[in-house]
């Protein structure tokens, strides 16, 4: 008898929480949207959208890798999804180097990308009979900026950057203190005895990984350093805020996404120097082009063989070329291909 | 008689004693418990009020939206929301309950009714209760191995076919996963529980001609049951809560077309994501987006009130157990 009890009790519980779940869920079965729509019902949803989805086409996706190429790829699923709402796509982004290593092993269709391909995996791909199309899809910038009001500093070369914000700065509060440093990398070493107030973006956001990865790590590699920024500056997830750090201080130094700092009052974007080309200009143009040295280009690699194999996921990565280029990349924060470039690209998948 | 004399005077003695000198050390420990206790309840109290002011911008003006919504590209958007990471935290919470509980029950009864005592039960109870200590990451790892990829030991010995029954890395897999990471503390839990049934029920039994199996199933079962149901919900709770597995096993952190009804049971073998895997993904996001902070707060909140249902769930089943058994 109380063991029986039991079991009802048991029941009850799971039923329970199926009927929590239910009841979140509970609007779902009429809604038309993309997401309740399985694989298994074709065509059997009625819809109420302006254009009437697509729900011929079908197939899956699966597309891993870099986290910065994540939200492009996740913002061109939104709006495929809302045309061909049967082909079911997933994105993740565990990183480049773990993306190319499931791309290489036959798991994804695409990968996301925030660097070419390199050696190693391209040999990879190739041991495993992978055939690939690498794509620019387009381009993660930096912007680099200190007060409208400062004409004491025009250009900053890579050496300076460092000095500056890189591990070796931590404790400095002049911009001058930062010339021994930058001498001993090959900077000029001219900057002006200035107070220096640092704005950034903080650890968690990528652009810190990106400034990091373009002006610290080969210097701080070398030097025998942390592969970071000096701790002591004022970070914040949010733009706005280091924007505003900026303006708020005559001689202020700092850096954010080159499609804000682009953007931005109240600021100069300071011209960068690599060390070898001289000092360029932030320009949408210099940027589309690969000039301006703190860029990276961002890709999507597609597995060719599955592309050919699975009309969902060629279909994709046509709309990726078209809507993709034209509006996700701006969308989700980064910096368009020129228009030329655009068609390179269009041109490379095509063939 | 001349024993109560003698206490009275003890007690007498005792009350003399303290009032000539005043217990310092005592008063200053309780003031110190007391303000440990202030402490903890202070820091819960702060994490839960900011973070639903973090997430109240969501929460407030569109809940409802907010369950119903999956992950998207952008915090402004309609359709954002948590609905997918709702779901495969549940059904991890179904498959754990389904598959840890029979088993980890069962290991439990095994080892204190039938298990002979020896060296070796013992070596037994001591690695079931390391294994309750070992960090998540590493049962992430064996879930990768044994339920995700087809590896290579696994396959040695013959467990290759879990792979392509689990369907990779799918829902199944998670669960699985944190059904085998939670084991060890639904067999302790119920092992306690086990123990704890009076030895006059058994022999009781016994004497009424009871066998064994009938004994374990008419008195240790019903008796041990409130323990081992709270220490299955408690386990239930902690593996709805883990990210780091989840991670590892290939639940999903950008997005997921597919969002399928929680009664849809052909999801089992799909891509999935979780609750703690949203929060992770949000909090990393709101760097690009700063609308993602809010985002990941109001999911935090959401896993809270989750794991809180079932916290309170595992009381509610304690406490009414507890007076049928009185």
């Amino acid at each position: 008898m109380r063991q029986s009890r039991n079991v009802v009790w048991l029941s009850a519980i799971l039923l329970s929480l199926a009927l929590v779940a239910s009841a979140c869920g509970g609007g779902d079965s009429d809604s038309p949207s993309s997401e309740s729509s399985g694989s298994s019902s074709p065509g059997s949803e009625s819809s109420d959208m302006d254009d009437p989805p697509d729900t011929d086409l079908s197939g899956e996706i699966f597309i891993s890798g870099s986290s910065t190429v994540e939200p492009i790829s996740l913002r061109v699923q939104e709006l495929f999804n809302d045309i061909h709402p049967n082909v079911l796509i997933a994105v993740d982004g565990p990183g480049t180097g773990d993306g190319f290593a499931l791309f290489c092993s036959g798991e994804t269709d695409i990968s996301d990308a925030s660097r070419a391909i390199k050696d190693s995996e391209a040999d990879q791909c190739a041991a495993n009979g992978i055939n690939y199309v690498e794509l620019q899809v387009g381009i993660d910038g930096l912007g680099v900026m200190t007060n409208a009001a400062n004409d004491a500093v025009e250009c900053v070369s890579f050496a300076d950057l460092y000095a500056l914000t890189g591990p070796e700065a931590t404790g400095i509060g002049s911009w001058a203190d930062a010339n021994a440093v930058s001498a001993e990398l090959g900077g000029a070493g001219n900057l002006p005895d200035l107070p220096l107030d640092i704005f950034g973006p903080g650890e968690e956001s990528g652009t810190f990984d990106t400034y990091v990865e373009l002006v610290i790590e080969h210097p701080a590699e070398e030097r025998g350093q942390d592969p970071t920024t000096r701790p002591d500056y004022s970070p914040s997830g949010d733009d706005n805020v280091i924007l505003r750090g900026i303006t708020g201080s005559d001689t202020s130094l700092g850096w954010v996404g080159f499609a804000f700092a682009n953007n931005a009052q109240g600021v100069k974007l300071l011209d960068v120097d690599d060390g070898e080309s001289g000092c360029v200009g932030a320009t949408p143009a210099t940027i589309a082009s690969g000039e301006y040295p703190l860029s990276r280009p961002l890709f999507i690699y597609v597995n060719s063989d599955k592309a050919a194999a699975n009309p969902g996921l060629d279909a994709y990565v046509d709309y990726y070329m078209g809507e993709g280029l034209d509006r996700a990349v701006a969308e989700v924060g980064y910096v368009e291909l020129t228009e030329a470039a655009k068609s390179e690209v269009r041109a490379a998948w095509a063939r | 008689m001349a024993l109560t004399t003698i206490g009275t005077a003890a007690r007498q003695g005792t009350t003399a004693f303290t009032r000539q000198r005043r217990d310092f050390a005592g008063g200053l420990f309780k003031a110190v418990i007391l303000l440990s206790l202030i402490v903890s309840l202070a820091v819960l109290a702060v994490l839960i009020v900011d973070t639903v002011a973090d997430g109240w911008a969501q929460l407030s003006t569109r809940a409802w939206d907010f369950l119903n919504g999956s992950l998207r590209s952008r915090s402004i958007d309609d359709k954002l929301g948590v609905k997918q990471g709702l779901y495969g935290s549940l059904w991890i919470g179904i498959i754990v309950a389904v598959t840890a509980f029979p088993v980890g029950v069962g290991a439990a009864v095994y080892l204190e009714e039938y298990a002979p005592k020896s060296r070796w039960s013992a070596i037994i109870e001591l690695v079931i209760r390391n294994l309750a200590g070992v960090p998540s990451v590493v049962y992430g790892l064996l879930g990768l191995f044994l339920f995700v990829e087809r590896s290579t030991i696994f396959g040695f010995l013959g467990l290759g076919w879990l792979a392509d029954a689990t369907g990779g890395r799918s829902v199944l897999s998670a669960g699985l996963t944190l059904a085998v990471l939670v084991l060890p503390i639904v067999i302790i839990t119920a092992q306690e529980a086990v123990r704890a049934v009076p030895t006059g029920l058994k022999e009781g039994a016994y004497g009424l001609g009871a066998t064994k199996s009938e004994m374990v199933r008419t008195q240790i079962l019903p008796y041990a049951a409130p323990g081992i149901l709270t220490g299955t919900l408690l386990a239930m709770s902690r593996a709805i809560g883990e990210a780091a597995p989840l991670i590892l096993v290939g639940a999903i952190s950008g997005g997921l077309t597919r969002n399928p009804a929680v009664w849809d049971t052909s999801g089992l073998r799909e891509k999935f994501t979780a609750l703690p895997i949203i929060i992770v993904e949000w909090v990393s996001e709101r760097g690009r987006d700063p609308g993602f902070a809010t985002a990941a707060a109001a999911a935090i909140v959401v896993l809270l009130v989750l794991v809180l249902l079932m916290n309170m769930t595992a009381i509610l089943l304690r406490n009414r157990f507890e007076k049928k058994r009185g």
